[in-house]
């Protein structure tokens, strides 16, 4: 559904504010010194209604107020009026008001009245779970641009950053890598075959979107049936820990803990591991499955059991790690130090660090006595589950308590805390042995211990880093096109099928071929931000030569179809002349051998011949009929030929037999003119569509927020506008209704920058007319911060062109890196980092292996401060 | 912090949660001080499609009494309850692409297949939220072949609590009875019950051990994981201290637990347990996934021989095997009824505010454009839906707009479930709740 609100604070739009600072409080706004992140100590009615009496009331007042907002009597934040007050911090931080034609507070003024306002907030809905927007990434460029990369204005104050001593949950697909490792040995990294998936990436959507565990899959030589019945008989458990976010950074520390289902689903599904640790296929499968002779085992194969466990065929070769775990259940009785090493063990697995004695210790008594009540078989299993419950498998520590506090009271994380925080900025698997060894040895306490390492393993290919591509999918929001449910016959008029799961599974295959288009760009490390919006490389399967084609006019398809026609009839006359021809010399040669009584030998044979000629001929004709009924054209669809080298991108394991997802792939170039970068490919503009059409506002926001910078403010809960169904009318044309000035004050930063998309229809097909007129893909880019990119842009591809030479999208690319990384929002006091950053990034010729070792060796990454930030 | 109601909705959609205690309809609620009259509801979902030609009598071509009707072979064992059937053709789910299974989108309303994981929460566990408060909100049980339910005895394919937050269904009854009444047995499961209560507390030992000392932002976001297992742990003890009233509920453990002779054994044994989680008090809301969901499962039981996925190949109408299917179905509901028929509560039974949900994860049949969804009815909630009757819609109005009134007649008003305006331009002609269908 599309929203054309705007926020509450919208009201204050036309606020005319007349009211000069008072002496007194200019006074104040120059004397004192702001330290971001220091507690505003001011009274409402000394500090706040003075702020709003000198800058809203005017406008905002008792009577016929702007907006039918009166800002007149609201009074000190409390829970009744916290919406409105809400409303106020957004617009005075996002300097949306007072508006740009009337005085400005001061810099140090409105940045105290902000703080003020989310303390206040703060403090008052603690009991409704508090006031988190400015913690909300959403929100993160609430931070005002210039400030963070520009001169300070006298009166800031800035301390040295550091983040919060904080617990991190691990993601869904961590935890599945995780436990991955467990069961499942994952191919070594082939350097003839980069793209291919390998020891140390993800673990992969499947070929529905659905993230889940699978069990020896890599041992099925044989199933009986099709591909529905291949994804029932297998084993496999879906991710059980949630994450609520589909678009954005997904996962700061704060966003999420383990609910109390999760945990006990874990214990369930660790049980099944710790089985099939032991055992492998036998812990799912009849010993007899399990066999080489797969013609032995289908004889023992009773009737259609497709869909069942026992349907399908294990190889004998062992493939999973053989672990302590085995060893210890694959002997007769309990030995302690078995029992120990399988403790260990799997801590360090499950956790990426060897536990404490007291730890060891503990999880020991815990399988002990379950072993002593259970008996070794079911007990061990038992016993061993409760170490993927263990805090540090479930959340990451960074509660640096190790170190002792600077004179900012920071401390800085050490040994397996810091070594752990920098294999998580890069990895999803513990830490490979030259880091653990770093670890163990006290060799990671200073900058240059991470910085050393950080570029060691930036520099090593067979080290997979799966944590960069992941920031990518964040920051860009390519990888939702398959969750979007599409109207059947809206799909069909976009010109890709529409038959089956074709265009979902489309859309999960670009989502690969994009993170395999990024992989590359990032091998290149040259100019990152600009080459991913500008490149006219494209990874493609073969359905992308219609993705990537362009959408026929009415008139074209009917040419097209009309020119098919013509083709049959073409390619059939030939057949049908020659049958025909076949048919005439046989009846002129009957007609002459009647004349003969009796026919001799040869002219026997001959009759015979043309006889033959004829069937011969018909054959002919029938074959090329049915091929031609058989051929399938697509006649809304210019398809383009992609070709190029082949490579491969990361997929599932196989999850839907001969169904699964592929891995093989071409490097190939877009048709120019039409596309420009992957803000132009179908995964990106299909993740920002909607059931029936495009989605030029989100599309407009992302451009907005993710490359200039922008905040928009929440659109109010009293607002559902929904823009007119009318069938017959473009987009643009129904989204008059978000130009109204109501609308407009937000609509204005994302509309025009989203309908230059319009190029584009919503399965991401290039088109040039839309309802049968030249489709209208002008738009602009208004207020951007720099003056030098706004005006108006003729199409998408123009727009991205000037946006990709802008130093402020750099520094927005930047700042979103920033909050991947540290896991929060940046504040003024991150200003230096943000600068330092950048200028890695800049002087090392746009590259992001630089951006990275320069925020991973900041303040904010090295540092824990157990105060607020 | 999350509030308790929270905390055990969060574990109804847990697997091997060492449950433990109950609050029992109004036995048990009664214990908490709640007056509310209690509630209840049970999904039942047959795998392969429901044709409306095996529920809606012959000749019945519009909406009408079925007082002087037969019912059609199939659901014959309903016979003697249609005063309380309510059938309804007409409505659809082409928005669900319910093809060989809608999953998650036959309960949600959604698009939904193999692999898609859930896109929202489901009308089952929504309902389970609003319906007067049980120990475990929510429980789902799941029926299939057995070797199916022996190695994959927890599968998630048809209830969700959110967008990508599947809930598990139990298939082993011997898991699924050591999980509710664990505390009561003896034995092995005695045995198991009080092993698995062990790690369960030493785990809340653990985990409170190392949320000690934590930042304060922390300290509330951990603390809802420690507060995770002291529910779990505090339910089992509260289970225990009602264990005698729960002996009077829980199914006896025979041999078709331990030594099934068929799959229909097990799925009967599950049945057992789902009707004693009702009468019990221990959940409000059940959902039984008759072929889990999927487009398999098996009833050699009933003398099927052919596997699930055959069976959606044949036409139903008129087939001998899916009379024995469908009529197995009958039997089953026939069961729940009158076991909450025999439980007085109120003025009544338990079946009086009670409501059954008869349909399939694949509307009426395997390969299905969804454009028709049957569905049938069997009480009437404590009044709120007519029955006695047979109602034929227009096609217009989807699932979703059974799933609005089912949550109207729950108390809670509801213009539409799970489908946005956009959505609804094109596949609702009207808003809110089934009028044809409630009383």
């Amino acid at each position: 559904m599309i929203r054309v609100g705007i926020a509450a604070s919208t009201f204050l739009a036309s606020l005319l504010l007349i009211a000069p600072l008072s002496v007194s409080q200019l006074a104040i706004a120059q004397s004192e010194t702001y330290t971001p992140g220091q507690k505003i100590d001011k009274e409402y009615a000394t500090f706040a209604r003075q702020f709003l009496d000198s800058h809203c009331v005017d406008c905002h007042g008792a009577t016929e107020p702007e907006g039918g907002l009166s800002l007149n009597d609201l009074g000190p934040v409390d829970e009744v009026n916290a919406g409105t007050w809400e409303a106020v911090w957004a617009q005075v931080t996002l300097k949306e008001m007072p508006p740009p034609e009337m005085d400005q507070p001061a810099v140090v003024q409105r940045l105290q009245f902000s703080d003020w306002i989310a303390d206040e907030l703060s403090h008052v809905m603690r009991e409704q779970g508090g006031f988190h927007a400015p913690q909300d990434p959403e929100k993160g460029n609430f931070v005002d641009h210039q400030l963070l990369f520009g001169p300070l204005p006298d009166g800031i104050k800035l301390k040295p950053t550091a983040s919060p001593a904080r617990l991190w949950r691990v993601t869904p697909q961590e935890h599945i890598t995780r436990l991955n490792e467990l069961i499942n040995t994952e191919p070594e990294y082939d350097p003839e075959k980069p793209g291919l998936r390998t020891h140390g990436d993800v673990v992969p959507t499947n070929h529905g979107g659905e993230l889940k565990l699978y069990f020896g899959t890599d041992r099925i030589i044989y199933w009986q049936g099709g591909t529905v019945a291949y994804a029932t008989a297998v084993k496999s458990v879906p991710a059980v820990l949630s994450t609520a976010r589909a678009h954005g950074l997904e996962n700061y520390p704060d966003f999420y803990t383990v609910n109390s289902a999760e945990a006990t689903q874990i214990l369930s599904i660790a049980e099944d591991i710790l089985r099939y640790m032991a055992e492998g296929p036998l812990s799912i499968a009849e010993p007899y499955q399990i066999s080489d002779d797969i013609r032995s085992v289908r004889n023992r194969m009773k009737g259609d059991i497709r869909g069942l466990p026992t349907s399908i065929v294990y190889s004998t070769q062992v493939v999973r790690p053989l672990t302590p775990v085995y060893d210890l259940m694959s002997e007769e009785g309990v030995d302690d130090q078995r029992l120990q090493a399988a403790v260990d063990y799997l801590f360090e697995a499950l956790t990426f660090r060897p536990p404490t004695e007291k730890e060891s210790l503990q999880y020991l008594t815990i399988a002990k006595q379950s072993i002593e009540t259970l008996g070794k078989d079911e007990g061990a299993i038992l016993g061993l589950s409760p170490i993927f419950l263990d805090r540090d498998a479930l959340f990451r520590p960074e509660l640096a308590k190790a170190g002792s506090p600077d004179q900012y009271g920071r401390v800085m994380l050490q040994d397996w805390e810091l070594g752990l925080a920098v294999n998580h900025a890069l990895r999803y698997i513990k830490p490979d042995e030259q880091l653990h060894k770093a670890i163990v040895e006290g060799r990671m306490r200073t900058r240059d211990d991470v910085k050393r390492e950080v570029e060691r393993m930036l520099a090593d290919d067979s080290i997979r880093k799966p944590r960069i591509l992941q920031f990518f999918r964040d920051y860009f929001d390519y990888d939702r096109g398959g969750y979007i449910c599409k109207d059947s016959r809206a799909l069909a008029a976009t010109g890709v099928s529409n038959r089956g799961t074709a265009h979902y599974n489309a859309m999960f295959d670009a989502t690969a071929s994009t993170d395999r288009l990024i992989e590359l760009v990032l091998a290149e490390d040259k100019d990152v931000l600009k080459q991913l919006l500008t490149t006219n490389k494209v990874v493609a399967t073969k359905a992308d030569n219609v993705y990537f084609g362009r959408r026929h006019s009415k008139e074209e398809t009917r040419a097209s179809i009309a020119a098919a026609k013509q083709a049959e009839q073409e390619a059939l006359k030939t057949e049908t002349d020659a049958l025909e021809n076949a048919q005439q010399q046989l009846a002129e040669l009957k007609a002459s051998l009647e004349e003969n009584a009796e026919p001799d030998d040869a002219q026997q044979k001959d009759l015979k011949a043309h006889q033959q000629a004829v069937i011969k001929a018909k054959n002919k004709l029938d074959a090329a009929t049915k091929k031609w009924k058989e051929k399938t054209f697509n006649h809304n669809v210019a398809e383009v030929d992609l070709t190029g080298p082949e490579l491969f991108a990361r997929v599932s394991r196989r999850s839907f037999g001969k169904g699964s997802m592929q891995p093989e792939r071409i490097l190939a170039e877009a048709p120019e003119g039409q596309r420009l970068g992957i803000l132009t490919h179908p995964a990106w503009l299909v993740s920002h569509s909607d059931a029936m059409d495009n989605h030029a506002i989100r599309r407009g926001r992302w451009i907005r927020e993710r490359l200039l910078g922008g905040g928009i403010p929440d659109v109010p809960i009293t607002v559902d506008a929904m823009l007119p169904d009318e069938p017959d009318k473009t987009l643009r044309e129904r989204m008059r209704v978000t130009t109204e000035t109501y609308c407009w004050t937000c609509h204005e930063k994302m509309d025009p920058l989203g309908l230059p998309f319009e190029m584009f229809n919503h399965a991401g097909l290039f088109r040039e007319t839309e309802q049968d007129k030249p489709v209208d893909t002008t738009g602009a880019i208004i207020d951007s911060g720099d003056p030098n990119l706004d005006g108006e842009v003729a199409n998408a591809i123009e727009m991205i062109e000037r946006i990709a030479e802008s130093e402020r999208a750099e520094q927005v690319f930047v700042r979103h890196a920033f909050r991947f990384w540290m896991g929060r929002n940046e504040t003024l006091n991150d200003a230096p980092v943000l600068q330092e950053a950048h200028r890695a990034y800049k002087e090392n010729g746009g590259s992001m292996n630089a951006l990275i070792v320069s925020l991973l060796t900041s303040d904010a990454f090295l540092y824990r401060s157990h105060s607020a930030h | 912090m999350l509030n308790r109601r929270m905390m055990l909705q969060g574990m109804a959609t847990g697997v091997g949660a060492a449950l433990g205690t109950s609050l029992v309809p109004g036995n048990l609620l009664a214990a908490t001080g709640s007056q509310t009259t209690p509630k209840r509801i049970i999904f039942f979902m047959q795998n392969q499609g429901f044709d409306p030609r095996t529920c809606i009598p012959e000749g019945m071509k519009r909406s009408g009494s079925l007082a002087k009707v037969k019912l059609p072979e199939p659901i014959s064992p309903l016979e003697p309850y249609k005063d309380r059937l309510h059938i309804i053709n007409g409505l659809h789910g082409l928005h669900t692409s319910p093809s060989h299974s809608a999953f998650f989108g036959a309960l949600g309303g959604y698009r939904g297949s193999d692999g898609v994981p859930p896109a929202g929460a489901t009308i089952d566990y929504e309902l389970s939220k609003i319906l007067p408060q049980t120990l475990l909100p929510h429980l789902c049980i799941g029926m299939d072949s057995m070797e199916n339910m022996s190695t994959k005895p927890t599968i998630a394919t048809l209830s969700a609590s959110g967008a990508g937050q599947p809930i598990f269904m139990h298939s082993n009854p011997n898991h699924l009875y050591q999980m509710l009444y664990g505390g009561i047995a003896s034995g092995d499961i005695r045995r198991r019950h009080e092993a698995r209560s062990n790690i369960f507390n030493q785990i809340e030992q653990l985990a409170a051990a190392e949320g000690k000392a934590l930042p304060i932002a922390d300290q509330r976001r951990y603390g809802q994981y420690v507060q995770g297992f002291k529910d779990v742990n505090g339910l089992r003890d509260r289970l225990d201290s009602v264990a005698d009233r729960l002996r009077d509920f829980a199914p006896e453990v025979d041999s078709r637990y331990t030594s099934p002779e068929f799959e229909t054994d097990w799925h009967d044994a599950l049945l057992d347990l789902g009707i004693s989680a009702l009468t019990s008090g221990i959940t409000n809301t059940l959902t039984i996934g008759s072929g889990r969901g999927e487009i398999f499962g098996a009833w050699k039981g009933l003398g099927v021989e052919q596997q699930g996925h055959n069976l959606g190949h044949m036409d139903q109408p008129g087939n001998p095997i899916w009379i024995k299917i469908r009529q197995y179905n009958s039997r089953m509901l026939v069961r729940i009824m009158e076991e909450l028929e025999s439980i007085p509560e109120g003025s009544g039974t338990m079946m009086d505010h009670t409501l059954i949900v008869y349909t399939s994860n694949n509307a009426d049949r395997q390969h299905t454009s969804g454009a028709n969804w049957p569905v049938m009815l069997l009480g009437n909630f404590d009044g709120a839906f007519k029955t006695g009757c047979f109602t034929q819609l227009d096609g217009k109005r989807p699932i979703n707009a059974l799933y609005a009134s089912l949550l109207c007649a729950a108390g809670q008003s509801c213009d539409r479930f799970n489908m946005n305006e956009k959505i609804a331009q094109k596949f609702d002609n009207s808003i809110g709740p089934l009028k044809e269908v409630l009383a």
